[in-house]
């Protein structure tokens, strides 16, 4: 314990946020003395800076409190994103270990700047005052919109960063701008202070909310401000793509949670907007993603959907509302980052697995991965016995406990389902289609990507059949 | 304990049928099949188990926020449905062998015998979580026989329908459920739980359009017709002889005992489905040439009988409903296997290109004569029990649909004949290049057993009628309970042609007392207390 001008520090509570910057630092600097170190050293560097933040993190377990004057929480909240996060950015850097160098980037370069992204969303995830929230967002943006470019060779992946780059900004500018008129309503930039300003209203507050919700519907992905999503996800580099699928979502859905949670009661007319949105959401996403026969761009449509579904969670009330959420944005998590897996197996790292055409009869040729794939896509439909089964249950019942909005979002879930039957069974049915490829595509075999795709699936399964487990883990 | 081995044998045999490599295929079917014959083994042990302890297993799953658990269990209800299930798996799994190519033999055994299990699954659950669990798995394994294995561009096609329209309903299930877990924060379902009569209306009414889809019935029937006829016979005679038995299982398991106000306020739309099910499977039918989708819209004539014997409110129909139903099973298994013995061997369905085939398979046309002849209700054969018995009952409480519904049982001799005289009589007739042989003794042998039973019920049907009364016992069943108690002894009897037709008339005037009655189940609680004097000739 710290202390700064008179801000205490518990060095304790920011701990994994640390272990990780010592960790990103010290693969900057392997990189820059030894030009000859080896793709698996500084990836092995990341992942053990992962287990040492996280290592970090178990201590905090079950003791909530803050730290820089409020500014930053260590809760039940936070402890959840924090290990999503992380073990997101352990199976990226699994996943990214079979790209080669004619991919563009240095891997040194590459590694610690998905690190640094990872310590934005951590930093968001945290978050309890507004200038720590635009923190950790451009800090996780930055990284991120470099990220995307790193397949530079392509103009695809040149075009992903640009726009990312230029839709993020104005998105950023939304924010910022908002969070300017919510400080000048409350005269505070806690969220606690900004409480009191929604009770009692104000014109000033609720423009300054709109702005705000603009700019995180932005990061979120939510319909209407979901354009940039299907050309960013299709041009980035496979590995990325994951990344940004499960990582950047986790972080503005921790961030959003923080405000409905701290600043709104659950039944707030304040909060109209953002039920719009996700009903938005959840069509657009589902029926975009009918046409779609790129699985990066479906994964990417995908995502808008369950943006909207986990939005879903915030019509019901407090605690149970939290632990549909989490529980929901695990599932989402271990079945994305399992079929991001899926294509980089196959593929070795490339994209040669992200067309679904490649996938045409993949059964008679590769049984296992073929099995895996399919179970993530059943888990994303929900089909029972999955965890995004279970997931879609507890959601439902927040929305069918709360009010006409609920009853309407449970509603519009339930359409949006029916559609991604259609969406995520085209993909099972060219997988199990009796069809020989004349093509055979060569398909890759290599270990990292199969530690991804095993952990996804014990995960799906486990939870599927056993929720009890999580609520057991997470208290 | 038993009742886990009987449900979860079926899916283990598949993973062991995995296990083993593609070349030896005839390791999959010994496998296969041996699985599948001690699994149909076990369940008839049930006969004896069930009716003493009743076999009623709960393991505690899921207790933070609302409480789930592995609830297992088979009653009275539930046997049949289960003993079903194990008896056409086993003949479908045999039947399996002479069509799958042989080096995909091995995942279409496993996808079969995995259907098995969730069927089980299905019939066995007591708890809303896990009877939805398999509602909804059930799709998994047909979707993937539909596009992996079925071989033809038509049946992958008709994947979409089936998965499409079956999830869409599967959902609203679960919206119904969930609404009244997120009422009553338990999956355990209690009858007799004051639920606001407006929140019952809207459960009941997502129970029912689930059901009425599984099923199917008139007008939620489209996704049947391209299923039932592009679907490799083994996989369709597991769909229509057990899948299409689900919605109205769910409907005497769960439905009708938990939302008897509801089912009563629902009861005139879902009279008039039943009745149009009715009159348009059979027209349609009448009208077909291609013998499976023939069959196929019979089917959806014959189950629209039990929907209107449920919604009759009426104690004969009621139980009636569930010996039509086995019956029904029984009888749609085999056609569509014997179809599919036939289809193999002319290449064709059409009834226009091909006949004659009882000059040169008279096993067969023995087999088809007795399938047919129970379709279109012969009595001494199952087909007619159940449908004699419905329209007994139903008369009491619906004149005006019961002689509407009928017409349907002339048309079913017109459609039904139709079919036979098309495909076994007149000169022989079959498309070039094809040879019509006779049934393989493996053939013969694996429908025996449904025929068998087909002409058990039909003579004894009050073996079945028996048995179901003890539902009462077993289970907090309201509507399957005590509605049955008193009279199905009487109706056993009616059955087997005996002179008491006015003991089931008398049994009937107390039906017409709860029919009239608002509301369902108290009104047979007190029926049950007030009539033991009926059970006594």
């Amino acid at each position: 314990m710290t202390s700064i001008a008179g801000v205490s520090i518990s060095w304790a509570v920011l701990a994994p946020i640390v272990a990780l910057t010592a960790g990103g630092l010290l693969i900057m600097i392997v990189d820059l003395v030894s030009r000859q170190a080896s793709k698996a050293v500084l990836y092995g560097i990341g992942i053990v800076s992962c287990i040492a933040s996280f290592v970090a993190l178990l201590p905090l377990y079950g003791h909530a409190t803050t730290t820089l004057a409020g500014a930053f929480a260590s809760d039940r909240f936070s402890w959840l994103f924090d290990a999503v996060l992380l073990l997101t950015l352990a199976i990226t850097l699994l996943l990214s270990s079979l790209r080669n160098a004619e991919d563009g980037t240095s891997p040194g370069s590459y590694a610690a700047l998905l690190v640094f992204c990872t310590i934005g969303g951590m930093v968001m995830a945290g978050a309890d005052n507004l200038i720590i929230i635009f923190l950790g967002i451009e800090q996780l943006s930055l990284a991120l919109y470099v990220l995307a470019g790193t397949g530079f060779p392509r103009e695809a992946s040149q075009e992903a960063a640009l726009k990312y780059v230029l839709l993020g900004s104005l998105a950023s500018g939304f924010l910022i701008f908002g969070s300017a008129l919510l400080y000048g309503s409350a005269g505070s930039v806690q969220l606690t202070a900004l409480a009191s300003a929604a009770a009692s209203g104000g014109a000033l507050f609720f423009a300054g909310f709109a702005l705000f919700l603009v700019g995180i519907a932005f990061k979120l992905a939510l319909a209407p401000f979901h354009t940039w999503v299907p050309d960013v996800y299709e041009g980035s580099p496979l590995a990325v793509t994951g990344y940004m699928a499960v990582a950047v979502k986790a972080a503005a859905l921790a961030i959003v949670a923080r405000i409905v949670y701290t600043v709104f009661g659950h039944d707030s007319a304040a909060l109209v907007p953002l039920w719009i949105l996700a009903i938005l959401s959840m069509l657009v996403g589902n029926l975009g993603a009918i046409r779609q026969r790129n699985l990066k761009r479906l994964l990417g449509y995908s995502s808008i959907a369950q943006a909207g579904y986990m939005v879903v969670a915030f019509a019901g009330v407090g605690a149970a509302g939290l632990s549909a959420l989490l529980f929901y944005l695990v599932a989402y998590a271990l079945t994305s980052l399992g079929a991001f897996g899926v294509m980089a197996l196959l593929g070795n790292g490339t994209d040669a697995y992200a067309e679904l055409d490649a996938y045409r009869g993949l059964s008679w040729r590769r049984p296992w991965p073929a099995a895996a794939m399919s179970l993530f896509f059943f888990s994303l439909a929900g089909i029972p016995a999955t965890a995004g089964f279970y997931g879609k249950v507890l959601l439902l019942e927040q929305g069918l406990s709360a009010g006409p909005w609920g009853v309407a979002l449970a509603a519009t879930l339930v359409a949006g389902t029916i559609v991604s039957f259609y969406v995520y069974g085209k993909v099972v049915w060219d997988i199990y289609s009796h069809v020989e490829d004349e093509r055979k595509l060569p398909t890759g075999n290599a270990l990292a990507p199969w530690l991804a795709v095993a952990a996804g699936a014990a995960g799906t399964i486990v939870f599927g059949l056993a929720p009890q487990i999580f609520h057991f883990l997470t208290g | 304990m038993l009742i886990d081995t009987v449900i979860f044998l079926p899916f283990v045999t598949a993973l062991a049928v995995l296990c083993v490599p593609r070349r030896f295929s005839t390791a999959h079917k010994a496998i296969a099949f041996a699985g599948s014959a001690v699994t149909l083994l076990l369940s008839l042990t049930f006969l004896w188990l069930g009716r003493r302890t009743a076999a009623d297993q709960t393991v505690p799953w899921i207790t933070s926020g609302w409480v789930a658990a592995y609830h297992v269990r088979v009653d009275d209800l539930r046997l049949f449905f289960v003993l079903l299930t194990t008896l056409v798996s086993a003949a479908c799994v045999w039947a399996a062998f002479s069509y799958a190519h042989a080096e995909r033999l091995r995942g279409y055994l496993a996808l079969i015998l995995s259907f098995e299990t969730t069927l089980l699954g299905l019939f066995t659950a007591a708890d809303l979580l896990l009877f939805y669990i398999y509602w909804d798995l059930m799709l998994i394994p047909v979707f993937l026989l539909l596009t992996g294995f079925s071989g033809t561009q038509a049946a992958r096609r008709a994947a979409w329908s089936y998965l499409i329209y079956n999830g869409a309903g599967g959902l609203v299930l679960l919206l119904g459920i969930i609404a009244l877990v997120a009422r009553t924060h338990s999956f355990e379902p209690a009858a007799g739980t004051a639920l606001p009569a407006t929140l019952e209306w809207w459960v009941f009414a997502a129970f029912a359009i689930a059901f009425l889809i599984k099923t199917p019935a008139f007008p939620f029937h489209s996704w049947m017709p391209p299923t039932y006829t592009h679907a490799p016979p083994p996989v369709v005679a597991l769909v229509s002889g057990v899948q299409s038995k689900a919605g109205l299982f769910a409907m005497l398991a769960f439905g009708l005992p938990l939302f008897g106000r509801a089912a009563h306020a629902w009861a005139p739309v879902l009279l008039v489905l039943a009745v149009a099910s009715v009159l348009y499977g059979a027209l349609t039918a009448m009208g077909e040439q291609d013998m499976k989708t023939l069959v196929a819209f019979s089917s959806l004539s014959h189950l629209g009988l039990v929907w209107l014997a449920l919604f009759a409110f009426d104690i004969t129909s009621v139980s009636a409903g569930i010996l039509m139903l086995i019956s029904h099973g029984l009888i749609a298994a085999v056609l569509f296997l014997l179809l599919g013995f036939i289809e193999e061997r002319v290449g064709t369905r059409d009834l226009a290109q091909f006949g004659g085939l009882c000059g040169v398979a008279p096993r067969l046309n023995v087999l088809m004569l007795i399938a047919i002849m129970a379709a279109l209700g012969l009595p001494g054969l199952s087909g007619f029990a159940g449908e004699f018995l419905i329209l007994i009952g139903t008369w009491q409480t619906q004149p005006v649909y019961t002689s509407i519904a009928l017409v349907s049982v002339v048309l079913a001799s017109v459609y039904m004949l139709k079919l036979f005289q098309g495909s076994m009589h007149g000169p022989l007739r079959i498309p070039a290049g094809r040879q019509a042989g006779e049934l393989r003794i493996r053939e013969g042998w694996l429908v025996a057993p449904l025929l068998a039973a087909i002409v058990f019920l039909g003579v004894w049907p009050g073996w079945l009628n028996d048995r179901t009364p003890n539902v009462a016992g077993a289970t907090h069943n309201v509507a399957g309970a005590n509605s049955f108690a008193p009279t199905t002894h009487n109706v056993a009897r009616a059955n087997s042609f005996a002179p008491t037709t006015h003991n089931v008339a008398r049994a009937n005037s107390f039906a017409r007392t709860v029919a009239g009655a608002n509301s369902f189940a108290p009104d047979l609680l007190n029926l049950a207390k007030a009539s033991p004097r009926v059970g006594q000739p």
